[in-house]
Formats: C-alpha cells, sequence, structure tokens
C-alpha cells in the first residue's frame, strides 16, 4: 500500500489486517475481489493498443466519478532470489514522478484537482489507481501514461523510498502479532517457487539493489504490452478513447520504449554506440516519426523486438510429510497456523476449494467457528483461505488459541473438522448457504466505480476472459458435495503439510 | 456528406496514433460536473422511530441500520458493559436459539450485527423480509443466555490479553485515559477486572435501559421504495414499545497546562508509536467543524502534501506514514496526531509533531496550501456521494445535530469561503503545543530521551490498558528484617524477642476514630475493639445510631447494617483468622501467610517499603515508612473495590506507637479520620463480641 488509507483498500501485500478492537482479524483474499452475478450486467468495451496495452472501459454516469487504473502484470513472483521485494519497492518507486512530473507531485497534482489515488502490490501483479471527478479523466491518463513511460527511477527517490518501505515493514510485519506467519510459511511451504518470499521482501536485498537494478526492472515489466488499462465511470467511451490514443497511443511498442527512454536518459555518445544513430535524429514530441532512413530503420527494430517478461516456470514437490516448527512471537495467545499447497486459481478444482474454505470458516454458523470457537471454547478466532494465486499457491488453515488452552487439543480438534468434511458429505444446506453468501459479495463487489474497474481488470488478467466478470457466480452452481470431499482430501493432507506453532516470546 | 465526416474522422484518430503529444503539457479538466445531492426521506414511526430512507437501486442490496437514541453511559468498574450486552443480543431470542440465528443469517448471505447502540443488517433486496425477520428479532426478543453470557465473557477474557501485545491498542488506552481520566465513557478501558465485575443482570438491565424506540432512528439505505420501506419499518418495528431514552451526563475532558509524557513500554519493539493529543472545546454541528476539518487537512488529515506527511515521511523517512485526526462529537471531542516511528528516531519525530503543532499556530498557512485542500475535500465530498451511506449518514446529521436543512447542500460554497485568517485563528483557538499528551508505545530504553519534552519532568508510566505502574525501586533488606523492624519500632524495643514479648503483654485495644467528608453532614464515629488474640470488632455511629457492625470472636462472625445481619462465610472466616489481632504481622510465619517485599516506592514524598499479601479474600498491599518503619499506608482489594488507609501523626500509648490521624480512601469520598481515644487493657464488654 502506498499512501494513507481513507477508505478501505484490502492490504493484498499482507493479509493480516489488525481490524476488530482487540483480536487480530485476519482476512484472506479468497472469494471476494473478483465475483460477479448475473444479476445486473456490467457492460465494457475492450480492446488492444498495437504497443500491446490492453484497455477495457465502463461507462456508468451514477456519479461524476471516474476510476483510472493500470494493473501491471508483475508481483513478487516475478523477482530475483537474492533482489526480492521489489515489486513492492517500484509501487513507491513509480509515485517519485517523472520527466514531466517534478518529485513528490504526483499525488499532489491528484489531490489538488479532487481525486485519490493509492496502489497495492501481490505475488503476481501490481495496482495503481486514480478516483477522479469525470471532468478530469483525461489528467488521470496522462498521469498513468508518464508513470508507464518515463518514470523516475533515480537515486534520490530510490533512496527515500528505502527508508519508507523499511518502517512499512516495521509497522505492519515486526511489529505486528502473527504478521509474520505469512513469510515464515511461505518459505517452508515452497522450496524453488518465488513464492518462497513475500511481497514485502528481504530489506538486505534492496539495500543491496544498485540503481542499475531497479532501471532494469523498470525496462522488463513496466512495458505496455505487461499491463492493463481498466477505466469505470461517468465517461464518454469515445472520447475516452481519443484520449488513450493521444497518451499511450504514441508509446512505442517493442523495445521502442526502451529506445525512448534511452533517448531521454543517455548522452549522444552512449545512445549512438547503443543503436548506431545520433539522438538528434529523433525529437521527443514525435519520437515515432523520424526523417532519416537510418533513425526509421533503428527505430523499426527496436519496434519490431517485442520485451520479454520473466516468469518463474518452476514445478514444486509436493511437501514432504509433515513439517512442525515453533516460531516465538511477540504475542499474548498462541496460535497454529497448517499451511498446505493449493493449486493455481484458474485451476477447475479452485471453486470447489473456495466452498470448502467457507464451509470451514466464513460466518458465525461455519463449521470451525461453531465448533472449535463457539462449543469447545479452544480458541477465539479460525480462518481458512487460500492466496487464489496464479501459480499453484499457499492454503492456510489457522486458529488463534484461547487463553491456557491445550495446544494439542486445539491442533486436534483443527484436524478433526478436516477430517470430517473429507469423510463425509456437506449438507445439500451447507452449499447452498455458500451460493448464498456469494451472491452477496459479488452484488457487492461492484458497488463502486473503483470496484468494477479492478474487477474487470482481475478478470482479464488472470481468466484471461474479461466477459467472466459476468457469470462470476456460475463456476460455483455446478459444484456438487462429492466435489469438496474430493478436494478436500484432496488438498488438506495431513501428511503433506507445514504446521507453525506461534508461542508468546517469554514462554521461550 | 456522411463519407465526408468519416474521413475526417479517420485522418484525425491517424494523426493521433502517428503524431505528435506534448506531454510536457498537463490536461486541463472540462467544465466541473455538477454535484447533486438527492434528498433522503424522513418520516416517524407513532412509537418514535424516526425513519430516514436513501434510496438507491444501483445493485439489489438493503440495509437497515437501528441507532438508538441513548447516548453511552458511564459504566465505571464494569467498563465493557455495553459491548457486552451489545455483543449478547445476537446469542439468542425466544425464538431462536444461537445456532439456529447464526445458521438462518448465513443461510441468506446476510450481515447481522448488534452493538452497545445499533442493530444493523444488510442483504440482497429478495431476501430482505427475512432478513428483517430475523433483525427485529433479536431487537425485540433476546433472551441473554446465561451459557453465552460465560462465554463471550471468556473470550473477552482472551481479547484483553492479546490486545496487550499489540501496540495500536496500547496507545489507544493509553489515550484515552490521559483525554478523560474519569467520570466519562471514552476513558473508560475494559480490564480483566471490570470484566469480571459485569454480572447477567446488569446486562439485562443495559438493555431494559438504553433499548426503546423513542429517540432512535431506523436508517434505510438502498434498492427499496418509499412505499415499501415504510410498510417494512411499521411491520417489524411498529410493534416495539418502551419509555424514553436515556440522556446520561459526563464529566469534561481533561484540559491542562504543560506537556505530559506517557509511556508505555513494549520491550523489544522494533518500532514506537507516538501519539501526541489533546481534549478541545468543539461539539458535532458546531459551525467551525469545516473549518476543523479544513484545518486538520492542511496540518496532517489532508493527504499527500499535508505538513505532517510532508515533514516525517517525505523529507525525514521517519515513518511510513504519520496522520491527524480531529474527533468532534457530540460527547466530547479530541484531537490526535500519531504514527509508527522507528526507535532511534522517537525523540526527534516528538520534537517534529511538537515542532508543526507550533507553527501552525503562530504563521498563516500559504495560498497553494489552502487551494489544495480545499480542492481534496471538495473532491472527496463528491466521491463521498458514491455510497448512498453517506446520503443518509447527511440526513441523520442534520436531525441529531440541528443543523440547517441545506447544510450540506452549503457544502462546497461554505468550503471555498474559508480564508487564511481563519485558518489561523481555528489553530490558536482549536490547538495548542504546550498542553499535550505526548504518549508513546516503545522500547523502555528510549525513555530517558523523552523526559525533556515533559513539562515537570515526571514521566508517567501507563500499562498496556491505560492503567498507571506503580514504579518500585528495590529494597535493601529482607521480608523478614522488615518485619522485625516494624514491630521494633512501634513498641520501642531492640529485639523481635522483646518486641513479640511487649505486644503479648496487650490484652485489649479499643479505638475510637471521628470520619468527616464534604459528602458527609455530619461525623461518623469508627469504634474498633481488639482483644485477646483473635478477637476484634468494629463499629460505625452517627449521631449515636449505629450505622454498622463487624464482629469476629475468634471463631465466627458476622456483618450487620440496616438491613439486617450476614454471617460470615467459610472463606471469609478462614481469612480473618489469618491475619487477625492488632499486629497480624507477628503471625504471618505461624499463620503461613503467604507476603512479599515488593521493594521502595514514594508514598506521599516518603519512601516506603511497598509488602503486598493476601488473607485468601482480599489483597492488601502495606507501606512502611523507610525511616522510622511506621505503617504509613495500607491498601487492600477485594473484587475490584479498593479502600486506601492513610496513617500518620503518631504518638506512644502505654509503650505502643499508633497512629492519630488516619484517612480513608474509597472510590472518589476520601473520609478524614482524627483519633479521639485509645484505650489499651481497658475492660471491654464481652456482648461487643456477641
Amino acid at each position: 500500500m502506498y499512501i494513507w488509507s481513507h477508505g478501505n483498500i484490502l492490504p493484498k501485500l499482507f493479509i493480516i489486517t489488525p481490524m476488530k478492537k482487540h483480536i487480530v482479524a485476519m482476512t484472506a483474499l479468497l472469494s471476494v475481489g473478483s465475483l460477479w452475478s448475473q444479476q445486473k450486467k456490467i457492460d465494457y468495451v475492450e480492446y488492444d493498443l498495437p504497443n500491446g496495452l490492453h484497455v477495457i472501459l465502463h461507462e456508468e454516469h451514477t456519479v461524476p466519478i471516474v476510476a483510472v487504473s493500470i494493473m501491471y502484470h508483475v508481483g513478487s513472483k516475478n523477482e530475483k532470489s537474492d533482489r526480492t521485494g521489489f515489486a513492492h519497492f517500484f509501487e513507491h518507486l513509480l509515485f517519485e514522478g517523472s520527466s514531466n512530473i517534478k518529485r513528490g507531485e504526483y499525488a499532489q497534482i491528484v489531490e489538488k484537482n479532487g481525486g485519490t489515488l493509492n496502489a497495492n502490490t501481490s505475488q503476481d501483479r501490481t495496482y495503481y489507481y486514480e478516483i477522479m471527478p469525470s471532468n478530469q479523466v483525461e489528467l488521470g491518463l496522462w498521469l498513468e501514461s508518464e508513470r508507464l513511460l518515463h518514470a523516475r527511477v533515480d537515486k534520490t527517490g530510490i533512496e527515500t523510498q528505502r527508508q519508507v518501505v523499511k518502517e512499512e515493514k516495521r509497522q505492519s510485519v515486526d511489529n505486528q502479532p502473527y504478521a509474520s506467519f505469512l513469510a515464515n510459511m511461505s518459505s517452508r511451504v515452497f522450496k524453488k517457487h518465488p513464492y518462497n518470499w513475500v511481497p514485502i521482501g528481504a530489506m538486505e536485498h534492496l539495500d543491496a539493489a544498485q540503481e542499475e537494478d531497479y532501471v532494469n526492472f523498470y525496462r522488463t515489466f513496466y512495458v505496455p504490452s505487461n499491463a492493463v488499462l481498466s477505466i469505470a465511470g461517468d465517461i464518454n467511451i469515445e472520447e475516452t478513447k481519443k484520449m488513450i490514443e493521444k497518451y499511450f497511443g504514441s508509446i512505442p511498442k517493442g523495445q521502442g520504449i526502451n529506445m525512448y527512454r534511452d533517448f531521454e536518459n543517455l548522452s549522444d555518445e552512449a545512445f549512438i554506440t547503443k543503436y548506431g544513430v545520433a539522438k538528434t535524429l529523433f525529437t521527443s514530441t514525435n519520437f515515432l516519426k523520424p526523417t532519416e532512413p537510418a533513425a526509421i530503420k533503428a527505430l523499426q527494430k527496436q519496434l519490431a523486438t517485442s520485451t520479454i517478461i520473466p516468469k518463474p516456470s518452476v514445478i514444486e514437490e509436493p511437501i514432504k510429510g509433515q513439517q512442525v516448527d515453533t516460531i516465538y512471537d511477540n504475542i499474548q495467545l498462541p496460535g497454529i497456523f497448517m499451511g498446505y499447497r493449493f493449486p493455481a486459481q484458474n485451476d477447475l478444482d479452485y471453486p470447489a476449494i473456495e466452498v470448502l474454505n467457507t464451509i470451514l470458516s466464513e460466518g458465525a454458523s461455519s463449521r470451525m467457528n461453531k465448533n472449535i470457537v463457539e462449543k469447545k471454547q479452544l480458541a477465539v478466532e479460525a480462518f481458512s483461505f487460500g492466496m487464489k494465486s496464479e501459480d499453484p499457491g499457499l492454503g492456510v488453515v489457522a486458529t488463534i488459541a484461547s487463553d491456557k488452552v491445550d495446544l494439542k487439543l486445539l491442533q486436534e480438534a483443527m484436524d478433526e473438522e478436516i477430517a470430517r468434511i473429507q469423510n463425509e458429505l456437506v449438507s445439500p444446506e451447507e452449499l447452498q448457504k455458500v451460493i448464498n453468501q456469494y451472491e452477496n459479495t459479488i452484488v457487492s463487489s461492484n458497488s463502486s466505480v473503483a470496484g468494477i474497474a479492478e474487477n474487470l481488470a482481475d478478470n482479464f488478467m488472470y481468466r484471461k476472459s474479461t466477459a467472466l466478470i459476468n457469470k462470476q457466480l456460475s463456476a460455483y452452481l455446478t459444484i456438487t458435495r462429492e466435489d469438496i470431499q474430493r478436494v478436500a482430501k484432496k488438498y488438506l493432507t495431513k501428511d503433506s503439510r507445514v504446521v507453525l506453532i506461534y508461542l508468546p516470546k517469554s514462554s521461550n | 456528406m456522411k463519407k465526408y465526416l468519416f474521413l475526417c474522422i479517420a485522418t484525425f484518430t491517424n494523426l493521433i496514433i502517428y503524431g505528435q503529444v506534448n506531454r510536457s503539457i498537463r490536461p486541463a479538466g472540462s467544465e466541473a460536473p455538477i454535484i447533486n445531492i438527492k434528498e433522503s426521506e424522513v418520516f416517524t414511526l407513532p412509537n418514535g422511530i424516526t425513519v430516514i430512507l436513501s434510496e438507491n437501486h444501483k445493485i439489489p442490496r438493503v440495509s437497515f441500520n437501528l441507532v438508538l437514541g441513548s447516548n453511552q453511559i458511564i459504566e465505571g468498574p464494569k467498563a465493557g458493559l455495553g459491548s457486552l450486552a451489545g455483543e449478547l443480543l445476537m446469542s439468542g431470542t425466544e425464538k431462536r436459539t444461537k445456532d439456529q440465528l447464526d445458521q438462518e443469517i448465513d443461510f441468506i448471505g446476510a450481515t447481522l450485527r448488534s452493538s452497545s447502540q445499533s442493530i444493523f443488517m444488510q442483504c440482497l433486496t429478495k431476501h430482505a423480509e427475512k432478513g428483517l425477520d430475523l433483525m427485529s428479532d433479536v431487537l425485540l426478543r433476546p433472551t441473554f443466555p446465561e451459557e453465552e453470557f460465560e462465554r463471550l465473557k471468556k473470550r473477552k477474557e482472551s481479547s484483553i490479553l492479546s490486545s496487550k501485545s499489540n501496540p495500536g491498542s496500547m496507545a489507544s488506552n493509553a489515550e484515552a485515559r490521559a483525554n478523560f481520566p474519569s467520570g466519562h465513557p471514552y476513558g473508560e478501558i475494559e480490564t480483566e477486572a471490570t470484566l469480571k465485575d459485569i454480572t447477567i443482570s446488569d446486562v439485562k438491565n443495559y438493555y431494559r435501559g438504553l433499548f426503546t424506540p423513542k429517540g432512535s432512528y431506523l436508517v434505510i439505505v438502498g434498492d427499496v421504495t418509499k412505499e415499501q420501506a415504510k410498510r417494512w419499518a411499521e411491520h417489524y418495528f411498529g410493534t416495539w414499545q418502551g419509555h424514553d431514552k436515556i440522556n446520561s451526563k459526563y464529566n469534561d475532558a481533561y484540559f491542562h497546562n504543560g506537556n505530559r509524557v506517557m509511556f508505555v513500554a513494549k520491550p523489544g519493539a522494533p518500532q514506537s508509536v507516538i501519539t501526541v493529543s489533546f481534549p478541545m472545546h468543539i461539539k458535532a454541528g458546531d459551525k467551525d467543524q469545516l473549518l476543523l476539518t479544513t484545518l486538520n487537512g492542511i496540518f496532517g488529515g489532508g493527504g499527500f502534501g499535508a505538513r505532517l506527511t510532508q515533514n516525517l515521511r517525505e523529507k525525514r523517512a521517519y515513518t511510513y506514514g504519520c496522520y491527524s485526526r480531529a474527533n468532534v462529537t457530540e460527547e466530547g471531542s479530541y484531537y490526535s496526531i500519531s504514527g509508527n516511528f522507528r526507535t532511534e528516531v522517537t525523540d526527534s519525530a516528538v520534537a517534529q509533531i511538537l515542532f508543526e503543532l507550533d507553527r501552525i499556530q503562530k504563521a498563516e498557512v500559504t495560498d497553494e496550501e489552502l487551494q489544495g485542500i480545499k480542492a481534496l475535500l471538495a473532491g472527496n465530498f463528491s466521491r463521498s456521494l458514491e455510497r448512498p451511506m453517506t446520503i443518509a449518514q447527511f440526513a441523520l446529521n442534520i436531525i441529531k445535530y440541528n443543523l440547517p436543512k441545506d447544510y450540506y447542500q452549503t457544502y462546497l460554497k461554505r468550503l471555498d469561503a474559508i480564508s487564511k485568517a481563519d485558518i489561523l485563528a481555528a489553530a490558536k483557538n482549536y490547538l495548542t503545543a504546550t498542553g499535550c499528551n505526548i504518549i508513546v508505545v516503545g522500547n523502555p530504553d528510549i525513555l530517558e530521551k523523552l523526559r525533556k519534552f515533559d513539562t515537570d519532568g515526571a514521566i508517567e508510566k501507563l500499562d498496556a490498558l491505560g492503567q498507571e505502574v506503580k514504579e518500585l525501586k528495590k529494597a535493601n533488606i529482607s521480608k523478614e528484617v522488615l518485619i522485625e523492624n516494624y514491630l521494633n519500632a512501634v513498641t520501642g524495643s531492640t529485639s523481635l524477642k522483646k518486641a513479640l514479648k511487649k505486644i503479648a503483654k496487650i490484652e485489649s485495644l479499643k479505638r475510637e476514630t471521628e470520619l468527616t467528608a464534604s459528602q458527609i453532614p455530619m461525623p461518623i464515629v469508627k469504634t474498633d475493639y481488639y482483644q485477646g488474640e483473635d478477637k476484634e470488632a468494629m463499629v460505625l455511629t452517627m449521631s449515636g445510631n449505629t450505622m454498622q457492625k463487624s464482629v469476629f470472636d475468634g471463631v465466627k462472625g458476622y456483618e450487620e447494617d440496616q438491613r439486617g445481619k450476614t454471617p460470615m462465610n467459610q472463606e471469609t472466616l478462614a481469612a480473618k483468622k489469618k491475619v487477625a489481632g492488632i499486629f497480624p504481622e507477628v503471625n504471618f510465619a505461624k499463620n503461613n501467610v503467604n507476603y512479599q517485599l515488593l521493594g521502595i516506592e514514594v508514598v506521599n514524598g516518603k519512601e516506603a517499603y511497598v509488602v503486598k499479601f493476601s488473607d485468601g479474600v482480599k489483597e492488601t498491599f502495606d507501606y512502611f515508612d523507610v525511616a522510622t518503619f511506621y505503617k504509613i499506608r495500607s491498601i487492600s482489594s477485594e473484587e475490584g473495590n479498593e479502600q486506601i488507609f492513610n496513617f500518620g501523626d503518631f504518638k506512644v500509648v502505654s509503650g505502643i506507637v499508633l497512629p492519630y490521624t488516619m484517612s480513608i480512601d474509597m472510590g472518589g469520598m476520601t473520609l478524614n479520620g482524627i483519633v479521639k481515644n485509645i484505650e489499651i487493657n481497658s475492660k471491654i464488654d464481652a456482648s461487643i463480641f456477641e
């Protein structure tokens, strides 16, 4: 997360957020965010620009505001293992300004024009948005195009943001009870895949990185073909398309964008050495139309060279056996966190897994809440959720113990609930209940233009089909009770999991 | 014609794709959109409920929020009662058990929550009637089952425990205590002791007292027509009857001159939470409220350009974020500045916050700052209108705070009219840099660096729940030596053996003390009797009439007051036996009393040894003067009720040193006692112990 939050930004960076007054509540990313029912159709227009930028537009005039967003397909899983935390670091760095926006001015321009902005980073993507009065949609587009084309990636910005990110980590992880569980769990559940680390990354890596590392990251991942521009709200689609052409259509495709960045940043000599033509043959306002044949040729070559986006290709072995570890933390109540390997969110099993998790722990009538929290009173909170990630990822079943409870009994109770859902079919009512709960969630997720813009981009990026925004409930309607039993057996595996026991530091 | 037009567009588009764009020109906005605020519907039900309806059909969802008209009560030693009662509402009704309720709510995917002051339900429109049936059942027919009460209490105990490791709640507890130290609901903090004090009948009384339709509001928002809303409101809430709403009165917040530093230790914390806070004289609905919001926006609440963010995050990178907030309500208002800072810069960060507080009261803000915040607040206002709940909240505020009908219609106009001089005046009026509570939660190593910010140099130390931490110096003698010295001192002896001999010679003691207090019209006479090793009695009289009596004859005993006689139970008798006599310390070893010497504390300017012991019923802290070894204070607490005795004016009577003044502090009332007469070894009427 970038700046203060007046609003309701779901912290995607860490799945832990202190919500209730006393108990640390955990909100999972699970079902919220990317579902939609058939009830009110979301209309939209989508197309690709020649440079590969995907554009999605949704027009509605309920309130005179507009959400302008870009989702970049880069998250912590695209990082190198000795340069973790980069994706999130960029989320900070890219508010520093651009060739045409002075340092520190980016957010102020938005605010002085009545808008608000923020950004967040997950393992799989980085998301930036502005919500503006509708007469400022062009300003929003200009700002985002500046960020994409030529953001300030320099020493001064890097130094400031390094400190800020360190404070963010201290505040949201180091000084928060249980918050270290995600990093501790990820590093044990994943040995090869970059899900081994969490988006905040290692501060040593940020310290060790040179300016060049940062510049290369920007040149690799911040290119139009790796981004989705999603706009929702009080706009005129045709007029907005023209503005998009102006600010984004003018961004060169392929390696052309990096040639343009070099044109702005390199000396004459360095430019000639690299491209074989003089910088003076190009202009910044009309970069794509040089007149000299040599310049045209050099540019064409770069435009034709597409940018390769590195993506992890490793296949993790299953977790070997049950690995149990104890972590001592600044907490008062112990906790038990069980980590499993879940499939990718596009896997056909995933909707059944979500239903499984909801039956276990969503709502007061859920099984873990009824039995472990209320009846047996062994725990004060119970959770089960999946990270809903692009590659096969993490699944968690967890509880925070009641005061003075035998942790062995608590773990047995957790295993008992898992065994029950593996051995017996859930009731038809339980299944129907979950469908009703999802219908509500899906309807609510599109109550704001900001929510719609993000949902549209999510469906395109992860599920490869924007149209699914209008069919979100259907994936769940075909799930059978047998499916739930099957996925419970397949994924909540007792002989292949990581169990972390969190104990208060004083008992160490 | 048509063809021509088509060509024209094509050329234009072409030009943009391959054409120029001068990126250094920041696009100017088109004409500003017109802000429309839809009016809410307001109507009343015959039973006294005011219904506010904000219709919005964007999504097929509807919500109902029933907000009580009564304000929060003072909970005192039962802090946490309201929140417990509110939560317990959902624990079963005359029609449904808790399990049935939970099942039925989840089955329609609804949200149903209850709190000390409200009940809220939200669901898809198609489930509205089912949702309302559940909501009104919870409101009208809760049963407060005993076992759920016990379970929730236990759960809250765990919550309190877990909040003790959360730096944010540690800071807000301290802040609450600092601004509202007594007689105000904002300063009441739930602790293990207050929770223990709450009974199921307290909960039922709370519900009966506060939950009444008169003066309450039903706020309906979303996909529902006015006709339907009316029908539902009447059908589900119209039959509810009740008395007038309750209007509790509170003490003022604590305004003080000079900065106080309050420190909450969190050993090993990588960051310090700093909260700088002070109360303000303003109430919700005040004409200055928008001005204060604007001022706060420039200072630290209004986004990226705010001074706190610019200084502490952008310029110095001390923090991920530091923000300020003006908390303005009808009941009490305070200003709060808060952030997480890395430990090494804690004191520098405090200095910068105080510097900014001082600066904004000394000079006008810049034109740029003022224009910036106006644009930001106007934007926030416009964006907030996307939520239908906002529109309903506007209507509720207009009614509750008696605002002009067009208060929100004129919001942007009033915002625009604010000047730099207005901001400066508001800063001088509402903010302070010299009457602050500076609260720091962090590593104890940084404590000394904070002393310079405290006007009198005495840092107050609080625990995680905002209670004062008593600091003890280590004692230089053992507990046995202390007791020996005490007994020697009061008997004027040079050895324990001689002292015990002298004490053994005291056959009986009678003492009359006159107690006065400003709240009591005439003095109370307290007479204490001791006989032999273990007989004792106490009689309170006023104008010659016995008000209260307590008797223990060594085996059995009773308490008596105007309501009658209550025999002491086994527990109390066992406790009495353990610590009977004028000098129960004599028998500590023999009676197996577990006592500890905790250390040395300063009491009324004198150093004193602190001894803690328990008789099994109550816990007692005795304070012995380091210089004289006399017992100068005794604090005993039983189930959260604390009594403090202070002793002074020591005189020798028949070779024994005894105090001639005694003040008793019992939760808000102080009785001043002067000993009128002490008789040793005179005959005591045996009937006294009957």
